[in-house]
C-alpha cells in the first residue's frame, strides 16, 4: 500500500504544461469530431464517432499515467521486443491484413468485430525508442556505427510500411530519425548529407514525373520514366496534384479547395460550432473531414482565434517535451524527448500545412484531435514516455550547467 | 553521468535547436493562416457565397465497332439529357430535407418535360448517398421541344442544367445484338468510392457480348471541369479541366454481309449459327434467333421491355452460339470415324453390315433411322448414309476412350476461349461424370448413344463450327476469335491481333482424306443426305444431323448441319442447328446451301 502512495506520488512531479495542454487538445478533438460527423444522421451510423474517440482518449489516458509512473530507464530490456513485436505486427499486415481503397494497412483486432487497429502507429512509436536506446549508449559512438546501425533499425519497418502501401507514414519517419541523430551529437556534414540527398531524390522523382511532360516527351516515354520512379499510380497522382493543382479538379484537388475554402471563410471570429457550412453542408468530403482534415473544420468554426489557439496549445505541448529533454537525466531520456518532440511536430505540421495547401495531400493525421484509435494510442504512449522522462529530472541543475543553459 | 561534458552540451544545445525550430515552424503556419483568414477573407467568403464552383463530368466517347470490312456496327450519338446538381440543392437539417426539395424540382421539371422523371425516390436518395458529387440524370435523350422549353425558364430552376451526352446507337440492328451485347448503367466499386475514382468512370459500361468483353478498352476515361456558375446557372468562368479521354475502336471479325445472310436463314426458327475461317479462326458471323433490338437497351432500357425479355420463353437473349447446349446428333460420327482409323479397329475398306438395329445387350438394341438397314457398307457409305449400326459398332469395339480422346480433341466439352463472355463448356460426359451424376457406372450402351450423338453429350454451335474447321484444314484447331484489330491512338491504326493456333492434332492425312471423301459426297452424291444443301459448280462437305430431345411421344427433333467448302481449299466452315426440325437433312439443308451459294457465288468463283 505504501509503496502504491509513493508511486503515486510521483504524479505530483510530472510536466503540468504537457498534461494541460494534452487535456484541452483532447477536448478540441471531442468537439469537433463531433461537429465533423454530425449530420450523419439518417444513416445513423458515425454519429457516434467522438463517443468512440473519448473511449480511446481514456484508453489513451491509462496508457500515459501507466508509463508515466514507470521508470524509463527500465524500459531498455524490453526496447528490442517492442520492436520485434512491431516488426511482427507489420509483416502480419502484409499477410492477412484489411484491405481498405487498395491498401492493406489494418490489423482486425480479434473478438471485437468490425474493430481494426494500424501497427504502423505503433511501429513509429517503437523506432522512437529504439533508435533513442541505441543513441543512447554510454560512450562515445563512431560516427560510421551510428550511421549504420540507425539505419539497420529504421529500414526495415519504413520498408514493410512502404509495401502496404503507406508512402506517407513511411516517408514521416526519416525526418524523425534524421532529428534523433543530429540530437545525438551526429557531426553536422553527416546531418546534412542525407537532408541533401533526400531533397535531390525528391527532386528526381519529381522531375521524372513532370519534365518529360514539359519536353512534350512522346506519352509513352514519359509514362516509362515516371514508371520508373517505382511509385504506383495514385502516388504519382498525388504528386502530380501537388504541383499541377488543376490535373484532378473534382476529387483531390477538390478536397484542397474545399479546404482551403473552409479555412479562408472562417475569418477571425469563426462561424461558430456546428454553423461551418463547408463542413455541415458536406462540402469537405465526409471520409476525411473528422481525421486528416479536421483542423479545416476547426478554422472554418472557430476561424483564426481558434486555429491560433490550437497552434499555441501544440507550441506549448512541443516546448514541454523540448524541456523534458533538457532536463532528461541521462542521454537515452533526452534522445526519447526528442523523438516524441520530432514525430509529434512532424504530423502537427505536415497535417496542418495540408489543410492550407502548403504541403501535399499525404493523409497523416493530426495527434491528439484527428479521428482514429492507433494514432491515439501511439500518441499517449509518447507522451507517457516524456513524463516519465520528466519525473525523473534532475531536480536541482548545477549552478555550472545552469550558467550555460538558463533555468529551464 | 560517464559521458562527456562536451557531447552533454552539444547535445542539449541541439535539442533546444530542434524545439525553437519546430516552434518557429508552427509559428510560420500561424503567419499564413492570419493571411487567409483575416487579410484575405473577403476572397475566401466569395467563394462560399458563390458555392457555386460546379463540378461537370465530361463523359468520355464509348470507342466504336467496326466490322473486317470497317462497316460501322457501334458507335456514339449525340444527344442532351437535364441533369440536377444536388450539392447546390442541398437543405440545411438532415438529408430528408434535401430530398424533399429535389423531389419538388424534379415534380415541377415534370410539366415542363411532359414526361415522368427517370429516378424516383429511392434512387435519388441513393444518389446523395453513393455520388453526391455527380450530376443526378433526371431526363435523357431530349427532343428539342423540351430543350427550348426548360431554355425559357432556366432562371427558375438554379442547379439544374443541359448537358450533352454521347449515346450507344447501332445502326444496324438488331444484326450481331448477341455478339455486341449492350451497355447498361455502371454500377462503381466500393473501392472507387472511397479513392474518388468514381468521377471518372463512366457512367455506362458493357453488360453482354463484346460490349462487355471489350470494356475496358471500349469505355474510355471520363474528364471533368470546375465552372463557377452564379445563382440563376449561368456559367460566369471556367476555372480548370481534365479533358475526356475517348475509348479504343475495335474492329471485328465479323462480316456484316455474312451475318445478316445467316440471321436471314434463322429469320422463321430458333436456333443458331456460326461461320468461321477455317484458316485462321475467325468468326465471320455468329447468329443465334430469336433476336431482340439492342438499342432498345440505349439510354437506358424500360423495366417493362427488360421484363418482358426477361420473362420470354423463347430467352431472346441468350446467345445460343455459344450458350445453347445440344446433343449433336450425327454430325458427331466423323469423330467416331477418325478414332476407329487411327486406332485400327478398321481401314477405309472394312465392310460392317446393317441389318437396321444394333443390340447392345441382352433385350436392348437401336434402330438405324433406316428400318430395312444399308446392308453392307465401307465407311465412305457410311458417312453418306449416317448409319448408325455402322459407327456404334465401332465406337464400341475401339472403347468410349477413343471417342473421348478424338471428342477431347476437339475441344468439346471445354470452353472455347472466345472472346466473349458466358460461354458454355457444354457437356462431355464419362464414368467420372456418370458416376457423380447419375451413381452408376459408364456402360456401353452409353458408348452407343454417343456414338450417335445422343446420349448425353451436349455441345454448342460454336464448338461444332470449330470441329468443321478442323476438318477442313487437317486438324488444326484456331483459336475462335471477334476482335482482330484495337485501335492504337499513339499510332492511329489499327493494331492487328494476330490468329492464335491452340493446338495441331496431327490427323493422319490419309485416314483424314477417307473421311473428307465421305464427308463430300454427305453433299454431292445423289442419295447422300445432305443433297439439298448441293449448290451447282461448287463442291462441298458436310454432315447432318437429327437429335431427338425430350420426352419420345412429343417426337421434338433438333436438326443440324456442319459444312465447309469449297471442298479443295476451304474458306468457310459452318454450324448451324435449328430448333423443332424436321431434320437435319430436310430442314437445315436447303438454309445451308443458300447461304452458301451467296457466299461462293458472290465471290465469283
Amino acid at each position: 500500500m505504501h509503496a502504491l502512495w509513493m508511486r503515486l506520488r510521483l504524479l505530483a512531479r510530472m510536466n503540468w504544461m504537457l498534461n494541460v495542454s494534452a487535456l484541452l487538445l483532447l477536448a478540441f478533438g471531442f468537439l469537433f469530431v463531433y461537429s465533423a460527423s454530425f449530420l450523419r444522421d439518417d444513416t445513423g451510423q458515425r454519429v457516434m464517432l467522438y463517443q468512440q474517440q473519448i473511449r480511446w482518449a481514456l484508453l489513451g489516458a491509462v496508457t500515459y499515467f501507466g508509463l508515466a509512473l514507470c521508470d524509463y530507464r527500465r524500459f531498455r530490456s524490453v526496447t528490442w521486443w517492442c520492436y520485434v513485436a512491431a516488426l511482427v505486427l507489420l509483416l502480419m499486415v502484409l499477410v492477412s491484413g484489411v484491405r481498405i481503397g487498395g491498401a492493406r494497412r489494418w490489423l482486425s483486432l480479434p473478438g471485437v468485430a468490425g474493430m481494426t487497429f494500424q501497427p504502423s502507429e505503433l511501429a513509429k512509436v517503437a523506432v522512437v525508442i529504439a533508435v533513442a536506446q541505441f543513441l543512447g549508449r554510454a560512450g562515445p559512438l563512431g560516427t560510421g556505427t551510428l550511421l549504420a546501425g540507425v539505419a539497420t533499425i529504421t529500414l526495415p519497418p519504413v520498408a514493410l510500411i512502404v509495401l502496404q502501401p503507406d508512402i506517407g507514414t513511411a516517408a514521416v519517419m526519416l525526418p524523425v530519425v534524421w532529428g534523433m541523430a543530429f540530437a545525438a551529437g551526429l557531426p553536422l556534414r553527416w546531418v546534412l548529407a542525407p537532408a541533401a540527398a533526400g531533397l535531390l531524390l525528391l527532386a528526381i522523382i519529381v522531375g521524372a514525373l513532370v519534365l518529360p511532360d514539359r519536353m512534350s516527351a512522346d506519352p509513352e516515354v514519359s509514362d516509362r520514366i515516371a514508371r520508373m520512379t517505382g511509385l504506383r499510380e495514385y502516388q504519382r497522382e498525388r504528386i502530380l496534384v501537388f504541383v499541377y493543382p488543376d490535373r484532378d479538379p473534382l476529387n483531390r484537388g477538390w478536397s484542397k479547395r474545399q479546404s482551403q475554402i473552409a479555412i479562408g471563410s472562417g475569418g477571425i471570429a469563426g462561424k461558430g460550432f456546428l454553423e461551418g457550412t463547408q463542413n455541415i453542408l458536406g462540402f469537405l468530403p465526409r471520409t476525411v473531414a473528422p481525421t486528416d482534415f479536421i483542423f479545416s473544420v476547426i478554422a472554418e468554426e472557430t476561424g483564426f482565434r481558434g486555429a491560433v489557439t490550437v497552434l499555441s496549445l501544440f507550441s506549448l505541448m512541443l516546448y514541454s517535451i523540448g524541456r523534458a529533454a533538457l532536463r532528461a537525466r541521462d542521454k537515452f531520456g533526452r534522445l526519447l524527448c526528442a523523438g516524441a518532440l520530432l514525430m509529434l511536430f512532424a504530423h502537427i505540421y505536415i497535417n496542418i500545412g495540408m489543410t492550407i495547401g502548403v504541403m501535399p495531400v499525404t493523409g497523416l493525421p493530426l495527434p491528439m484531435i484527428s479521428y482514429g484509435g492507433s494514432f491515439m494510442m501511439g500518441t499517449m504512449a509518447l507522451l507517457g514516455l516524456v513524463q516519465s522522462v520528466y519525473i525523473r529530472r534532475i531536480r536541482f541543475p548545477s549552478a555550472e550547467s545552469r550558467s550555460i543553459l538558463g533555468d529551464w | 553521468m560517464i559521458y562527456s561534458y562536451h557531447e552533454e552540451k552539444r547535445q542539449r544545445r541541439r535539442v533546444m535547436m530542434l524545439t525553437a525550430l519546430s516552434l518557429v515552424m508552427l509559428g510560420s503556419l500561424a503567419v499564413t493562416l492570419f493571411g487567409m483568414q483575416v487579410r484575405q477573407r473577403d476572397h475566401y467568403e466569395g467563394s462560399l457565397s458563390r458555392q457555386s464552383i460546379r463540378r461537370v463530368r465530361m463523359p468520355a466517347q464509348r470507342g466504336r465497332i467496326f466490322d473486317r470490312n470497317g462497316r460501322l456496327i457501334a458507335h456514339n450519338r449525340p444527344s442532351y439529357e437535364l441533369v440536377l446538381y444536388l450539392e447546390e440543392l442541398r437543405r440545411p437539417g438532415p438529408w430528408a430535407n434535401t430530398v424533399r426539395e429535389v423531389m419538388s424540382v424534379l415534380d415541377d421539371l415534370t410539366v415542363l418535360m411532359g414526361e415522368p422523371a427517370l429516378p424516383d425516390e429511392d434512387r435519388v436518395r441513393a444518389h446523395i448517398h453513393q455520388r453526391l458529387p455527380l450530376p443526378l440524370v433526371a431526363w435523357r435523350d431530349l427532343n428539342p421541344r423540351q430543350m427550348a422549353r426548360f431554355a425559357e425558364r432556366r432562371r427558375d430552376f438554379a442547379g439544374v442544367d443541359i448537358q450533352p451526352a454521347p449515346i450507344r446507337d447501332y445502326p444496324l440492328s438488331p444484326a450481331a445484338c448477341h455478339v455486341l451485347g449492350y451497355v447498361g448503367r455502371a454500377d462503381p466499386a466500393q473501392d472507387d468510392k472511397e479513392t474518388g475514382r468514381a468521377f471518372y468512370l463512366p457512367e455506362f459500361e458493357g453488360k453482354a457480348g463484346i460490349e462487355a468483353q471489350y470494356d475496358e478498352l471500349l469505355r474510355g476515361k471520363a474528364g471533368g471541369r470546375l465552372i463557377r456558375v452564379d445563382a440563376a446557372g449561368y456559367r460566369w468562368e471556367d476555372m480548370s479541366e481534365r479533358p475526356a479521354v475517348a475509348g479504343s475502336d475495335i474492329q471485328l471479325t465479323l462480316d456484316m454481309l455474312i451475318q445478316q445472310l445467316v440471321e436471314h436463314e434463322l429469320a422463321d426458327v430458333q436456333g443458331a449459327a456460326v461461320v468461321l475461317d477455317p484458316r485462321n479462326g475467325d468468326v465471320l458471323a455468329m447468329a443465334s434467333s430469336p433476336n431482340y433490338d439492342h438499342n432498345r437497351f440505349v439510354p437506358v432500357i424500360l423495366t417493362s421491355d427488360w421484363e418482358a425479355l426477361r420473362r420470354d420463353e423463347r430467352s431472346p437473349m441468350l446467345n445460343r452460339a455459344i450458350a445453347g447446349r445440344y446433343p449433336p446428333a450425327s454430325t458427331v460420327k466423323p469423330l467416331v470415324a477418325i478414332g476407329a482409323l487411327i486406332n485400327g479397329i478398321m481401314d477405309a475398306g472394312t465392310r460392317i453390315e446393317c441389318t437396321g438395329s444394333y443390340n447392345i445387350g441382352p433385350g436392348a438394341s437401336i434402330r438405324c433411322w433406316r428400318r430395312q438397314g444399308h446392308g453392307m457398307l465401307v465407311l465412305q457409305d457410311a458417312l453418306k448414309h449416317s448409319c448408325n449400326p455402322f459407327f456404334i459398332d465401332i465406337a464400341i469395339r475401339g472403347g468410349y476412350g477413343m471417342l473421348l480422346h478424338q471428342a477431347a480433341a476437339v475441344g468439346l466439352g471445354r470452353r472455347t476461349g472466345i472472346d466473349l463472355p458466358f460461354e458454355s463448356p457444354g457437356l462431355l460426359p464419362d464414368d467420372t461424370w456418370k458416376r457423380r451424376t447419375q451413381g452408376d457406372g459408364w456402360r456401353t450402351g452409353d458408348t452407343a448413344n454417343v456414338a450417335i450423338g445422343q446420349g448425353a453429350l451436349l455441345v454448342t454451335p460454336l464448338q461444332m463450327a470449330l470441329m468443321a474447321s478442323a476438318l477442313a484444314n487437317g486438324g488444326r484447331i484456331w483459336q475462335p476469335r471477334l476482335a482482330m484489330g484495337i485501335w492504337d491512338a499513339d499510332t492511329s491504326s489499327m493494331n492487328r491481333l494476330p490468329p492464335r493456333l491452340i493446338h495441331d492434332i496431327e490427323w493422319p492425312p490419309d485416314m483424314l482424306r477417307t473421311i473428307r471423301y465421305g464427308l463430300r459426297d454427305v453433299v454431292q452424291a445423289r442419295d447422300g443426305t445432305a443433297y439439298r444443301a448441293r449448290v451447282p459448280g461448287f463442291s462441298m462437305a458436310g454432315k447432318t444431323g437429327t437429335a431427338e430431345v425430350g420426352p419420345k411421344h412429343l417426337d421434338r427433333k433438333h436438326g443440324w448441319m456442319i459444312a465447309y467448302a469449297p471442298f479443295e481449299r476451304p474458306r468457310y466452315a459452318v454450324a448451324m442447328v435449328v430448333e423443332d426440325a424436321e431434320s437435319g437433312g430436310i430442314t437445315v439443308a436447303p438454309r445451308i446451301k443458300r447461304l452458301m451459294e451467296h457466299l461462293l457465288v458472290g465471290e465469283g468463283l
